[in-house]
């Protein structure tokens, strides 16, 4: 899912956001196939990561007479269907031959209604792919957010919902956070609830999943004040500057975090020292981690090579420094084997 | 069988020069089908004293297609002509194109499209895929384009030229520019104009019809002029082209003019 990140479909990418918040429906305004394809790809991947919460999705179930009338019925219909299950919002994402026809959606959200009912536009014929949707899904999601006065914690936004190692990554955060002193407010957006995201605008530091959000970031300086740090940590090196920069951004002296972190790195080294010298073939750099090979090069003089055995570099790479020491004893085995 | 189809602007008179030339080619003894091919709904309504039939659409709608048999939307009107109108939604919503796609597919599963002759009475501007239904998987063979003198009129026309061009070039393509109906609007000169615009796309001037008052009597009457006043000579305009669309053999693969050679076309005819 990953490494497909900037390809793939719209909807796909906004539903990874909108089914993330425990006590809201996501209508697919468009053909039953739209919505099945999507249930059952969300369905498959969070089965995968041991979630069994089926994904609230409805769709308009657009039939050819939908499209020459006009699908703006139908989708009145199914927002009646989905108030029926008494959830906190509905989100209204949009289908491309929806957006081909030009439905009205945001005249028939509009009407007056106890509870909001969001449009998200997600025509994916529009030139868009799935993170496209993703940020347009953040971005919609965030007006649900209240402003306040900041509560020394922080925000994280955008973590890859399809992501195997999503939570790994989080609990990563959150220690390293804890090092600080700090904790985790809300996880825009993922298992939390509409009452979780009124609290968006309070936070002291949004900390952005990866530097694509960095739109997203912008949005929620505008709206709120709140200041931003642009990715989770990556690397050794990466991860002692998270810790410095998050600091900074709330105010803490974070010597002392850094020190300790430090230290447990050295220790992740020495564990991993059997790998000095391994022959590797880096197969492609992938996005992020140019700078953080070039470290655990350095680090265990590994031999590079044109053939080989062929570690993974994971995509998205792995977070913090559990993240490198979970990568390297895979490639551990790896060489093993 | 002959497949007609009539093109050209909104109002230019589609929908009244269909009409009578099904009604003159009924009295010759031929089975007619005429189907109306515009959200409008309105083309066959003087073969049907006035009344405005259901519609494809609105029978798919209301039972979906599985459930829709020929009665419901084939109604027999004057002459003996069977009337069919594609409907299509409210203006401003949906997508009127995608109507007349799914139209044929209805009338293509009855099996309704069989006549002596089938008169495709075409929305003005075929301004989507929808609308060049029509022309393509060789149903109409035969385009006729009805225009009168004025600019914007032949600019319609000259538009719908490129869309059979086109289609023309396609292996399953067999429509062809059959000629132009010059419907007046009783400007100077505007016979020759017209004429003189089907010579220059490669095609011909095949009947000049005049504008009379007896077509608005004969609406007021919710009749065609052939039922109206069958010995006006209007009537016998309308029988007129009605022989010469049976007997027709032209059919030309049309030039569309460029924009500005046609604003030089038409202004020579006016500036005079
Ligand atoms: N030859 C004519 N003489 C007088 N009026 C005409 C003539 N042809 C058409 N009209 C009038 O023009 C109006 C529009 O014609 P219609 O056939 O409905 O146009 P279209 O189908 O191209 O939209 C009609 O109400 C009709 O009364
Ligand atoms: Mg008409």
């Amino acid at each position: 899912m990953s490494s497909l990140r900037n390809e793939g479909c719209t909807l796909t990418g906004a539903l990874s956001v909108t089914t993330a918040v425990r006590d809201a429906v996501s209508i697919i305004h468009g053909p039953d196939g739209c919505a099945h394809h999507n249930f059952s790809l969300l369905h498959a991947l969070q089965y995968e990561n041991d979630q069994l919460v089926l994904p609230s999705i409805i769709s308009s179930s657009l039939r050819e007479t939908d499209i020459v009338f006009g699908g703006e019925e139908a989708l009145a219909r199914v927002i009646g269907r989905a108030q029926e299950r008494h959830p906190g919002a509905i989100f209204v994402l949009t289908s491309c031959v929806a957006a081909a026809i030009g439905d009205d959606v945001s005249a028939v959200c509009g009407e007056v209604r106890d509870i909001p009912v969001m449009v998200i536009p997600t025509g994916g014929f529009l030139g868009g792919g799935f993170h496209d949707g993703v940020i347009s899904a953040l971005v919609s999601l965030s007006y649900l957010g209240s402003t306040g006065s900041p509560s020394g914690m922080v925000n994280l936004v955008g973590e890859k919902n399809l992501e195997y190692e999503a939570d790994a990554n989080f609990h990563e955060v959150s220690r390293l956070l804890a090092l600080l002193g700090v904790h985790v407010q809300l996880r825009f957006v993922r298992n939390c609830s509409l009452a979780d995201i009124r609290k968006l605008g309070s936070a002291s530091l949004n900390i952005m999943r990866d530097a694509s959000l960095s739109g997203v970031g912008a949005v929620l300086s505008d709206r709120f004040g709140t200041p931003s740090l642009p990715a989770f940590p990556v690397g050794f090196e990466g991860t002692l500057a998270f810790l410095e920069a998050a600091g900074r951004k709330l105010g803490i002296d974070s010597a002392g975090a850094i020190a300790s972190e430090e230290a447990y790195q050295q220790q992740v080294i020495r564990r991993f020292a059997d790998l000095q010298g391994m022959a590797v073939r880096i197969r492609e750099p992938g996005p992020a981690p140019g700078p953080v090979l070039a470290e655990l090069e350095k680090l265990f003089c590994f031999d590079l090579q044109d053939n080989g055995p062929a570690p993974q570099i994971p995509d998205p790479f792995p977070v913090g420094t559990a993240g490198l020491s979970r990568m390297l004893h895979r490639w551990r085995r790896l060489c093993r084997a | 069988m002959k497949q007609i189809a009539l093109y050209g602007k909104g109002g230019i008179g589609k929908s009244t020069t269909s009409t009578n030339i099904s009604a003159a080619l009924s009295l010759r003894g031929l089975d007619i089908l005429q189907i109306g091919c515009d959200p409008k709904r309105d083309s066959t309504r003087m073969l049907m004293q006035g009344r405005l039939i259901p519609t494809v659409m609105d029978q798919v709608r209301e039972r979906g297609d599985r459930a829709i048999t020929l009665p419901d939307v084939v109604y027999t009107g004057f002459g003996g002509v069977r009337c069919v109108e594609a409907g299509g939604p409210e203006p401003g919503v949906g997508c009127a194109g995608r109507g007349i796609i799914a139209t044929f597919q209805v009338l293509e599963r009855l099996g309704a499209l069989h006549a002596d002759v089938v008169v495709y009475d075409v929305l003005g501007d075929v301004v989507c895929g929808g609308f060049a239904m029509p022309m393509r998987e060789g149903y109409a063979q035969e385009v006729y384009l009805v225009t009168s003198g004025e600019l914007m009129s032949l600019y319609a026309a000259n538009n719908i030229c490129k869309a059979i061009k086109r289609l023309s070039n396609r292996s399953r393509g067999q429509c062809r520019l059959a000629g132009v109906i010059c419907n007046a609007k009783n400007l100077p000169r505007e016979e020759e104009l017209v004429a003189t615009f089907a010579d220059r796309i490669g095609s011909t001037l095949i009947q000049f019809i005049p504008r009379d008052p007896v077509v608005q009597r004969a609406e007021l009457n919710r009749a065609t002029v052939i039922e109206y006043a069958p010995d006006s000579t209007q009537a016998d305009a309308y029988r007129l082209l009605a022989e010469k669309i049976l007997t027709n053999s032209r059919l030309d693969i049309p030039e569309p003019l460029e924009i500005g050679e046609l604003e030089t076309l038409a202004y020579e005819f006016i500036a005079e």
